[in-house]
């Protein structure tokens, strides 16, 4: 991507000249006490003084105190004191108010729900007060804006490690917490694979009861497709994208922090719900069975309920900071693809998820407030809930996969050294990614009986979106024809997202089909299908991603030949593991139980060590990470000589990312392409003109 | 250049250094995009309640007074029961009041931009006060429904509607007090005055969830299916 020369010292555009020339104007005009409000006889209460931001002399708001204010005693241990504290005081309360002996409709005991209702909303409650998450609307109630001492002080400077404990509003800083939170939870996820794969291989003895195998399946189901939202477009999204369009920080700082530490608060609910009776009925909750289970089930409700509002939150942002904060001349077509890809994801998260998040609140409202939405005796539906469901339920897995197939698409030039194969095509595959995905949600329905007569559309519309999703897959794989691959860490990851997704993709197409999901529904070939998309094309796309922008976020290299050893070994594992899942599915395995025919004994034993091999190679790739953060090869500002803008900036990368905004003026894939702007090749282009004009005469 | 020009008076954000039209614009991106995320869940309250009202599972959509039952109509039999469809105008003039106090807070936006900052204070306040008074009543209202959430799908969809409304009325009430608070205090002024737009353009997408809330709760009662599929039924023979 060239970089015009900027065309001022500081800023880059007509309006900021304007303005600095006119800044001081401004100034002189705020310390009387105004701004074009004499008739009004009102200003704006400056306080006189001025800061200089980038340069710019700037009227400030009176500072009241020290800058940060009260976000100065507050961080991650109050936020965890107090919200621990309001958690056992409303639990305290509640057990007070509840009647003893009540008992709901299906005689089981009201109290312990109630109690645990209550603990997670004063969890919720207190957590937010002790973070900071109310200073802002407080502020803004109050009239007392942020001075740019505040807005410095909010972003981590010169706070050291601690910004990361705190409600840091730099972006660079949500990113790296957004990628220990992420990786903390794919651990818990992985760890109760590893629990569910015991049982399954453990086929001569049950190893969990029942009641506690089901919790652990639905708190691994929500517990990772929570973590594979959040893989890409937390650390990756927040840390590179704004660099990535030529921006100091997202359009949003506060709104970024808030969307990060609410997920942090649905974590904890849903770690919470393990203690009082799990998950028990998959990561999609089916009514009525729901209805019916343990108290943990409230966890699982509340969880979604908050981890929604950070999603939509981060949707916002991560859309107004791409629409709107997009460096001078970096128009549509000079967008990097990544960003098109979390684009994407984050218009599909804003209009889907709040039906995810209603569905759970209609359902916490049938088990608490004895409503009858999904109660059929009581005039509810349970097709009601399922559709509501999977409005967001199918848009999600394309909020997982977009940004990771994106991340290999933004890797692949970098790597083979030429332009994105068809970067229109890929552009068409997003686009009707998107536009489709909302128009599939029954195909996860077709044997429900809710609409028979609905059940053709949607199989046509479900194999209308595999076009898009395979023009994805041929503009990687034509990227690589006739490339000069450079294999390093990253394109590893590469090749295996597009393994996967060949494979994920197809079986997908199989279960669109009406008549095959007929036999194939609810059994393990599903499991293994979409394992294949959602792990096998985006995990691996999220560690070539992690593994890509890792010296940019951490200064370090990442230690490519462990990191190399752990893919591979998760890779192998990964194969054995799901292949031998779909063996099983093809044989008649039902999901979801633990016990089962002896036909099934070899596919799950097979299954079963393969997940240990996995666990064994994400375990490598967790401890290269780790040990390269702490201590690996310092690593230079662009050492995968990217021509895209977050690779321009310096490493470690500054507060304000860019001390110039650049001005883009070509696409970010030529690579192998002449740069118009070298001065040698225009003195030889015009030489060659001159020679072909002299021949025609 | 007149551009130029209109952009040099434009204040500065103090914490970016950009001009606060740049600040405005992203504001109300991101304003329209809060709007989308609304607009989601109140559909989904939309549908949850039309849903229900066209399936009539188990002919249990509506309060168990509203089913038409010769018993309930012979006067010599007691009633089996009072409990019918919640009144209709009170949800109509909840609705009314919120266009109006919408009506008012659009006309303070308009007259503080004409650099009247006493009427739009003035207006601001009575769409404040006005909400609040709303939110009062919707709260009675919530409170005086004859049926409880158990008794039908009607019922909980009702209620479910009314939260929504409670807890928009709220988000209002809170935005009005810092809008009005502000206005006061010159932070929001007829050069920077986005804040008071984004709040008319808030309140009118509420304006428009309670109408639809109001379409549903009046105009969609007596469910069409007449004849429904009975489930879980059990005859002890």
């Amino acid at each position: 991507m060239t970089i015009a020369p900027p065309r001022t010292t500081r800023r880059s555009s007509t309006t900021s000249r304007t303005s600095s020339r006119t800044g001081s104007a401004d100034a002189a005009r705020a310390n009387r006490g105004g701004a074009g409000l004499k008739q009004d006889g009102g200003g704006r209460g400056g306080s006189g003084a001025v800061a200089r931001v980038f340069g710019n002399p700037v009227p400030q708001p009176p500072q009241h105190g020290k800058p940060g204010g009260l976000l100065r005693h507050l961080n991650l241990g109050t936020a965890l004191l107090l919200g621990s504290v309001m958690a056992l005081g409303f639990g305290y309360l509640a057990n007070r108010l509840t009647k003893s002996g009540a008992t709901d409709a299906t005689f089981a005991p009201l109290a312990p729900e109630y109690i645990y209702l209550a603990g997670l909303f004063g969890w919720t409650l207190g957590f937010s007060i002790g973070i900071g998450a109310f200073d802002g609307p407080v502020r803004w109630l109050l009239g007392r804006e942020l001075t740019h001492a505040d807005a410095e002080y909010l972003a981590g400077k010169n706070l050291g490690w601690q910004r990361y404990f705190k409600y840091t509003t730099d972006h660079k800083v949500v990113g790296i917490q957004y990628l220990v939170a992420a990786m903390v939870t794919l651990g818990f996820g992985g760890l109760l694979a590893m629990l569910i794969r015991t049982e399954l291989g453990v086929t001569w003895a049950e190893v969990f009861t029942p009641s506690i195998y089901n919790s652990i399946i639905g708190t691994h189901g929500i517990a990772m497709i929570i973590a594979m939202i959040v893989i890409v477009m937390g650390p990756v999204g927040n840390f590179i994208v704004p660099m990535m369009i030529g921006a100091r920080d997202m359009a949003f700082p506060r709104l970024n922090a808030l969307s990060l530490w609410l997920f942090v608060i649905a974590l904890v609910c849903l770690i919470s719900s393990l203690f009082v009776g799990g998950v028990q009925d998959g990561w999609s909750v089916y009514q009525p069975l729901a209805a019916q289970s343990p108290p943990g089930m409230l966890g699982y409700q509340m969880t979604i309920i908050i981890f929604a509002i950070s999603t939509g939150v981060a949707s916002v942002n991560l859309i107004v900071t791409i629409l709107l904060m997009r460096a001078k001349g970096m128009t549509w077509v000079r967008t990097p693809i990544f960003v098109y890809g979390v684009f994407g994801a984050a218009i599909m998260g804003l209009y889907a998820f709040p039906f995810y998040q209603y569905s759970q609140l209609l359902a916490m409202s049938d088990r608490i407030l004895d409503t009858s939405f999904f109660v059929p005796l009581q005039g509810g539906s349970v097709w009601l809930y399922e559709n509501l469901f999977w409005l967001l339920g199918h848009p999600e897995v394309y909020v997982i996969l977009l940004p990771s197939t994106a991340i290999m698409l933004e890797l692949m030039p970098v790597f083979y050294r030429k332009p994105l194969f068809s970067f229109n095509f890929a552009i068409a595959g997003i686009v009707g990614v998107v536009a489709l995905s909302g128009l599939v949600w029954a195909h996860h329905m077709y044997m429900t009986g809710w609409a028979p007569s609905a059940n053709y559309p949607f199989m046509l519309s479900t194999e209308l979106i595999s076009i898009p999703v395979g023009f994805l897959v041929l503009v990687a794989i034509g990227t690589m024809w006739r490339g000069t691959v450079w294999t390093r860490l990253p394109v590893m990851a590469i090749y295996a997202l597009v393994f996967n997704k060949i494979i994920g993709g197809i079986t997908g197409i199989y279960l669109s089909d009406v008549p095959v999901d007929q036999y194939m529904h609810g059994s393990m070939f599903v499991v293994a299908h979409f394992h294949y998309m959602l792990m096998g094309a985006g995990l691996f796309g999220a560690m070539g991603g992690i593994a890509y922008f890792f010296p940019k976020m951490t200064g370090r290299m990442l230690d490519e030949r462990a990191g190399s050893i752990g893919l591979w070994t998760a890779f192998a594992g990964f194969q054995l593991t799901f292949g031998s899942m779909f063996v099983a599915g093809l044989q008649g395995q039902p999901r979801r139980v633990l016990q089962f025919d002896d036909l099934f004994n070899i596919s799950n034993w097979l299954s079963t060590i393969g997940a240990f091999v996995i666990g064994l190679g994400m375990l490598i790739f967790m401890g290269a990470i780790i040990s390269s953060w702490i201590a690996g090869k310092k690593a230079p500002a662009n050492p995968w000589g990217s021509k895209s803008l977050e690779w321009q900036t310096p490493t470690p990368v500054p507060l304000e990312n860019f001390e110039v905004l650049p001005v883009v003026t070509s696409r970010p894939y030529d690579y192998g392409v002449p740069d118009p702007y070298d001065a040698k090749m225009l003195a030889d282009e015009k030489a060659r003109e001159k020679q072909t004009a002299k021949v025609a005469v | 250049m007149a551009r130029a020009t209109t952009e040099s008076k434009m204040p500065l954000s103090p914490t970016t250094g950009e001009p606060m039209s740049t600040i405005a614009r992203r504001s109300i991106g991101a304003l329209w995009a809060f709007i989308v995320m609304d607009v989601s869940g109140t559909l989904a309250l939309i549908i949850s309640y039309s849903y229900l009202w066209a399936l009539n599972v188990n002919d249990a959509w509506a309060p168990p007074g509203a089913k038409l039952d010769a018993a309930q109509t012979d006067e010599t039999l007691p009633k089996a029961s009072d409990v019918t469809f919640a009144p209709e105008w009170p949800f109509w003039a909840i609705f009314a009041g919120v266009v109006v106090a919408t009506i008012f807070m659009w006309f303070a936006y308009k007259r503080l931009v004409a650099g009247h900052k006493g009427e739009a204070i003035a207006a601001a306040t009575f769409s404040l006060l006005l909400s609040g008074a709303l939110l009062v009543a919707q709260v009675v209202q919530i409170i005086s429904f004859e049926f409880k959430t158990s008794q039908g799908a009607y019922a909980s969809a009702v209620y479910a509607l009314t939260a929504s409304n409670v807890v928009h009325l709220t988000l209002v009430c809170f935005l009005l007090i810092g809008i009005v608070n502000r206005t006061h205090m010159g932070l929001i002024n007829p050069v920077v005055a986005y804040q008071a737009r984004m709040m008319s353009i808030w309140m009118t997408w509420i304006s428009i969830a309670f109408l639809l809330g109001a379409v549903c709760t009046t105009l969609m009662l007596e469910s069409p299916n007449t004849d429904p599929a009975v489930f879980g039924t059990f005859n002890v023979s």
